[in-house]
């Protein structure tokens, strides 16, 4: 009895008691009274210890980026850093409750779709003049340095890029004599070939839960093609929201049919998880997912059943694409922003960030890097082959600028799902995503 | 914090609103919905766990070869999180990989395979199946131990009046242990109607919010939203409906009470 109440009561104050447990974790350093604050850390002598907290964690991610931290620790003996490591679904909450209650952390992982957020309350540290006098700062990527930035200031240094492609049975393809799509046309056509209901076979991993405005958000601008504006992506050049136009009706007609017709029932609620499962289990044959899968493919089917091709094309021959990510960034309050800073030039080194996105999946952020044979081969091919098309994929700036991106995914979750149980019609739908997006904007000019 | 527009995304914005997220949240179809479903999830969970929990006490009263085992066996769920619980449901309900479905179409019941979860009007109750599952070993649990404490000599009273099986449980062995079972259904009804966490392991309020209950709601406004002010008016709401609720219970209970024993 005691047990089942203290479950319920642990999950109804999550994210409340979240702020609390951290503070009761091992005490801060025992010189801070002496550093008085700004960015005058600790001096050379004498021991600080620096907190952590980590966004997007996963157990083997945790484990990556411990053995980084334990390498700088064994280089800076007198640095030492404590690395906080909430279950990934309430991490984000986890880091605004500790930030909104001052609570001591020195680094913090910024995502794309939290910086605006973090930036506009005022918890993270601007850190252009810093990464002026980084050595290794003239080979991080243009993409890697916009994505860290906000209002013309760097936030956060990327600690990898996502971007996304599409993952394919080769056997499947084989067997039936299809070719990878190119468009999103093609890709419904080539899914429904593939759907046998009665072998338990379809044709797409859809993503209907959290995370399904990966999918509508591609499609719609994809099918928005040229007229969106590349550094405002959620509207066009002539400053409509995307989901205004014929063309974002058209796309959401197609996103329904390839549910209905090529996807299974169940995956109206399938988020990640479930939908990288349904794949490796041969339960789908096609998944758009980002290259932080491809370590669980490699392990979990043969080799040769599997391969990538590029995202797909809207019918004016233009796929958009852009890269995402999460970097570390210093908080306003940090005691030791110096320390922070040495921490975070370390982990993203051209050494370490190519080592930790070999290791985890990801697209390292110097251009260095991208010199490595083993990104210009395999699955990562694809990646490069877009980045090297600039004509057909059309590279654009996610809305992380504005403070509700962050919100966007659960507003068109639970609306996607209303529409394709039919509960909503499409015209209803898009216009309740286009006021949302109108109203950011109008917001973000108050 | 629920007369605040206390937002965690805009922690420099919170203010006083007055009954602003009261308003709001009787407005809200996927409040009424989840006060409609907390309805459903409460009363027909409590009723089942409550007829198979006196079932297996019942069973589980008699020395039967094989008991300690079969008590194991029905008490498991009970050291289970509810959380764990919803995942573990989740995977068994999965219409391509599900161990449901698969007995289902191999025992040739069904043709087509069900969405248990996917589809609203089978979600809901696929989430009462599970929570019957979690809940029942506590009422096997309680009554078993009230049905032990019954003394021998009202049996043997009753037998010699020549009384039936189905007359000695209602006339000797339900009124004995009626204590236990208003103590037990008050309290099981009061965590059921709190607990969100199967459902957030389950279905986490889908597809389109059609299994949210208040409590799953609340977590999801702190959660997705990071709307305490909208959570806070829920959870007001929720402690006024116990209030009510158990105040009627006792009332209502104690006259039976006074009847029967």
């Amino acid at each position: 009895m005691t047990r089942h109440k203290k479950y319920s009561a642990l999950l109804l104050v999550g994210a409340l008691s979240a702020g609390l447990l951290a503070g009761c974790g091992s005490s801060n350093t025992e010189t801070t009274s002496n550093n008085g604050g700004g960015n005058n850390g600790g001096s050379k002598d004498e021991p600080v210890t620096l907190r952590m907290i980590e966004s997007l964690t996963s157990p083997k991610r945790t484990q990556l980026l411990q053995a980084s931290i334990d390498k700088f620790q064994t280089a800076n003996p007198n640095i030492k850093v404590e690395l906080i490591s909430p279950p990934f679904d309430q991490a984000d909450n986890k880091i605004r409750t500790m930030l909104g209650a001052n609570e001591d952390l020195d680094v913090v992982e910024v995502r794309d779709l939290t910086v605006a957020e973090l930036v506009n309350n005022g918890f993270i540290e601007p850190l252009d003049t810093y990464a002026a006098s980084w050595s290794d700062f003239s080979t991080v990527s243009a993409i890697s340095k916009s994505l860290g930035s906000t209002g013309g200031k760097l936030y956060f240094v990327p600690n990898g890029l996502y971007e996304r492609q599409l993952f394919y049975r080769a056997d499947w393809f084989k067997e039936k004599g299809l070719n990878p799509p190119t468009t999103w046309e093609e890709l419904y056509d080539t899914a429904k070939k593939l759907t046998d209901p009665a072998k338990n076979r379809y044709g797409f991993s859809f993503r209907g839960g959290a995370g399904s405005n990966g999918t509508t958000d591609a499609m719609v601008l994809a099918y928005n093609g040229d007229n969106v504006d590349l550094n405002d992506s959620m509207f066009t050049k002539d400053g409509k929201s995307i989901f205004s136009t014929p063309e974002a009706k058209s796309a959401i007609e197609l996103y329904l049919k390839l549910y209905k017709d090529a996807s299974p029932k169940d995956s109206i609620s399938w988020g990640f998880q479930e939908q990288v499962q349904a794949f490796t289990s041969g339960v789908t044959g096609m998944l758009l997912q980002d290259p932080d899968v491809i370590q669980s493919l490699s392990e979990k089917m043969e080799a040769g059943t599997w391969a990538t091709a590029p995202l797909q094309a809207g019918p004016s021959g233009k796929a958009l694409l852009a890269a995402g990510g999460a970097g570390w960034g210093i908080t306003a309050n940090s005691k030791h922003k110096d320390e922070a800073w040495k921490l975070i030039s370390f982990l993203s080194s051209p050494a370490e960030n190519t080592e930790f996105s070999k290791a985890y999946g990801l697209i390292p952020i110097h251009t260095s890097a991208a010199e490595d044979d083993f990104f210009k081969t395999g699955p990562y091919k694809t990646l490069l082959d877009m980045t090297n098309a600039p004509d057909k994929f059309l590279n654009f700036k996610p809305p992380f600028d504005y403070p509700g991106t962050g919100q966007w995914g659960q507003v068109e979750m639970e609306s996607g799902q209303a529409l394709i149980l039919g509960k909503a019609n499409i015209d209803d739908t898009l216009a309740s995503w286009s006021k949302y997006w109108d109203e950011q904007k109008a917001n973000l000019k108050k | 914090m629920a007369f605040q527009d206390y937002k965690l995304f805009d922690l420099r914005h919170i203010k006083f609103v007055g009954f602003s997220n009261f308003k709001d949240a009787f407005q809200d179809p996927k409040f009424l919905l989840a006060l409609k479903n907390s309805g459903y999830w409460v009363f027909f969970s409590l009723i089942s766990q409550f007829l198979i929990g006196l079932t297996l006490a019942l069973f589980m009263k008699k020395q039967f070869k094989g008991r300690g085992i079969y008590q194991g066996f029905a008490f498991y769920s009970w050291a289970l999180s509810g959380f764990l619980i919803g995942m573990i449901w989740k995977w068994m309900f999965n219409s391509q990989i599900g161990v449901f479905n698969d007995l289902l179409l191999r025992t040739g019941i069904i043709h087509d395979r069900i969405g248990f979860l996917s589809n609203p009007s089978w979600a809901m109750a696929s989430a009462i199946i599970a929570n019957v599952w979690y809940g029942v070993a506590f009422f096997a649990i309680m009554l078993l131990a009230a049905l032990q404490s019954v003394p021998a000599d009202l049996y043997e009273a009753a037998d010699m009046d020549g009384a039936s099986g189905t007359r000695k449980l209602l006339n000797v062995t339900l009124p004995y242990i009626m204590p236990t079972i208003i103590s037990t259904t008050l309290l099981r009804a009061i965590w059921i109607f709190n607990d969100p966490t199967l459902i957030y392991g389950l279905t986490n309020g889908g597809p389109a919010g059609s299994t949210h209950i208040l409590s799953s709601l609340m977590l999801d406004k702190i959660i997705y939203a990071g709307d305490y002010g909208a959570a806070s008016a829920i959870g007001v709401i929720m402690i006024v409906l116990l209030l009510l609720y158990t105040i009627f219970f006792l009332g209502i209970t104690k006259a039976e009470k006074v009847g029967d024993f």
